[in-house]
């Protein structure tokens, strides 16, 4: 993943090379200068814990045990990379995010494009859409634990009810598909904000420009707006898979992980080795391991990383 | 004739489905507030209530007189207050000046740091809790309101910008150069261009980065030894106990809790209509 020789980023390289304006060095400084504050503070904020993390995942500790603080190298992670519900959480983790962000984006597209036209009671109909999101996660969890879900009360099997459909105890026979189900409730808004706010970026010059070509709004829709939509389509699903893979709330509050080891992901696993084991060097270990493999997954399934080195030149 | 009915029939079918999905989407928050106005035999009767049969203020005038465990509710409010605007406010100029710096200007590691904004977002914060608390704890941040600021931007700031990013890079570089040939200095073309067409990014970033801060639970859980410094979401504890929860006093403190986050969406979503952006460029 080497960078490219750095050229000057603005002139595009070879490109415009007859344009007068390729910046002298202190130009181009006087004009970063501003922003370097903002990249200085974000590096120290953001890496510091981040560091502490690493750091902890090389060392035993246990809370309960007051004993000292000893490097051990990478016995932290043998011992989660050997543990059998390690690998559990890990694969529902990955059942649980990929169908989340699946449904979640789908869903957001279509409601996007759909409230992007104008129509009586939009603005109503958008805060509606938008009210899952608002609701805290632990407060969202209870009500779909109880709203929703309950068998003998809960709004989905009356609803089933209505077709003839026996009830169900959703938590417990279906607990994967309960968690996937009230995930996309609360995540889908989030993609569909940011295709609407992708939709309302467009510039209006080239929709109005493809208008007065003759473009029908359904070719427009295929090649102007979709390629528009494309990166923040993308940016949806890297961002979404990133805090669904977080999720704790819900697992904590509605199935605690069960059946069994049914629902139990990392950020839950992590926990209870944090919490219930005490165990901070391995959480820290599991912490870095989550992490090499978000890495891994982005890079493979979303090629949103490579993509940022061309598109942006 | 027979398109006409197909497209008339086709479009009663998208509508009954928006409405569905209207309706799935709003039940649960509609559940939380007509629980809140619920009497206690409404509540806990084992019939589906919908509306409640009597309306009752009861549990929300016991958390704003009572408060909750020992402290005001307008404490919690408070400190929820502090550290969510503080953190969106100091998060989003600092995200919208990297965010620029990053799509707009090559530099060496450029790459690497985007990803490792990334990577810290990543990591699940179960793992990161302990590491960070001794952390503040060192840096003397520990129960006071600037530590959860600055913890809250550390958790918002990689996210912000990496949004904030995508909408930067879609404005075309050329409106810039026009303007700058046009003679406008660099921050004129800043302020002028490239911030209105920013701005929706800019709001849906804050809602999100406000929300999350809102609703953030373990940092500030670990962080507050005091009850007095206690954010909602902490506060909302109280009420689940051992013997089972008080779901009037949970239902009607969510209430409450959801009610400034839906203002704050109101107040800013007006700003993402395209008719501002479409206008600033063209005035």
């Amino acid at each position: 993943m080497s960078a490219p020789p750095v050229v000057d980023g603005r002139a595009g390289g070879a490109a415009a090379p007859a344009r007068s304006t390729t910046p002298t060095a202190v130009e181009r400084l006087k004009r970063r200068i501003p922003l370097l504050p903002a990249l200085v503070l974000t590096i120290v904020l953001t890496q510091v814990p981040l560091l502490g993390t690493v750091y902890y995942s090389f060392h035993s500790r246990n809370l309960l045990r007051g004993d000292a603080i000893e490097f051990v190298w990478f016995a932290n992670y043998a011992d989660i990379l050997g543990d059998e519900h390690f690998r559990t959480a890990v694969l529902n983790t990955v059942v649980l995010t990929a169908s989340t962000v699946t449904l979640s984006i789908a869903l957001g597209v279509a409601l996007a494009v759909l409230l992007d036209k104008a129509f009586l009671g939009r603005s109503v109909v958008r805060t509606l859409l938008i009210t899952p999101f608002l609701v805290m996660p632990a407060v969202a969890a209870l009500l779909w634990k109880h709203a929703m879900f309950d068998p003998v009360y809960g709004l989905l099997n009356w609803f089933l009810s209505l077709v003839g459909v026996g009830p169900i105890d959703w938590i417990s026979e279906l607990p994967m598909f309960s968690i996937v189900l009230m995930m996309t409730w609360q995540w889908t808004p989030f993609m569909m904000l940011i295709v609407l706010a992708g939709l309302q970026s467009q510039s209006p010059e080239v929709l109005e420009a493809a208008k007065v070509d003759g473009a029908r709004a359904f070719a427009t829709f295929r090649r102007i707006t979709l390629p528009h939509l494309r990166r923040f389509i993308e940016l949806g699903i890297l961002l979404g898979s990133i805090f669904i893979v977080q999720t704790f709330d819900a697992i904590f509050l509605i199935t605690q992980g069960g059946p069994g080891q049914a629902t139990m992901n990392l950020p839950y696993f992590i926990y209870q080795r944090t919490f219930r084991a005490f165990e901070v060097g391995e959480s820290a270990a599991a912490g870095v391991i989550v992490v090499a493999g978000t890495i891994v997954i982005a890079i493979f399934a979303l090629r949103v990383i490579l993509n940022l080195f061309r598109e942006e030149g | 004739m027979r398109a006409v009915a197909g497209r008339r029939s086709s479009r009663v079918a998208i509508n009954a489905a928006a409405i569905a999905v209207i309706v799935f989407s709003v039940f649960p928050v509609f559940w939380m507030v007509s629980t809140a106005l619920k009497t206690n035999e409404d509540i806990f009767t084992t019939d589906i209530v919908l509306v409640p049969t009597s309306v009752t203020w009861a549990h929300f005038r016991e958390i704003f007189t009572e408060g909750i465990g020992n402290t005001s509710l307008w404490i919690y409010l408070r400190n929820s207050t502090v550290v969510a605007l503080g953190a969106v406010l100091f998060g989003s100029a600092a995200a919208l000046l990297g965010a620029t710096a990053v799509a707009r200007f090559r530099f060496r590691f450029r790459a690497s740091f985007l990803i490792m904004l990334l990577i810290v977002q990543m990591v699940p914060h179960e793992a990161l809790l302990i590491p960070l608390f001794v952390m503040a704890r060192q840096a003397g941040l520990t129960n006071r309101l600037l530590g959860l600021v600055i913890i809250n931007v550390a958790f918002t700031l990689p996210f912000a910008i990496w949004m904030l990013r995508t909408f930067v890079a879609a404005v075309p570089r050329e409106l810039e150069e026009a303007a700058e040939i046009d003679g406008a200095s660099r921050f004129r073309t800043f302020v002028s261009i490239l911030f209105p067409l920013v701005a929706p990014g800019l709001v849906a970033t804050s809602i999100f980065s406000f929300i999350t801060v809102w609703n953030e639970f373990i940092f500030a859980f670990t962080l507050m030894a005091d009850e007095s410094g206690y954010t909602m979401p902490v506060a909302l504890r109280w009420f689940i106990a051992r013997e089972g929860i008080d779901w009037g006093g949970v239902m009607a403190t969510s209430t409450v809790m959801t009610i400034p986050v839906i203002i704050f969406f109101l107040f800013v979503q007006r700003r993402m209509v395209s008719g501002l952006v479409a206008g600033a460029v063209k005035g």
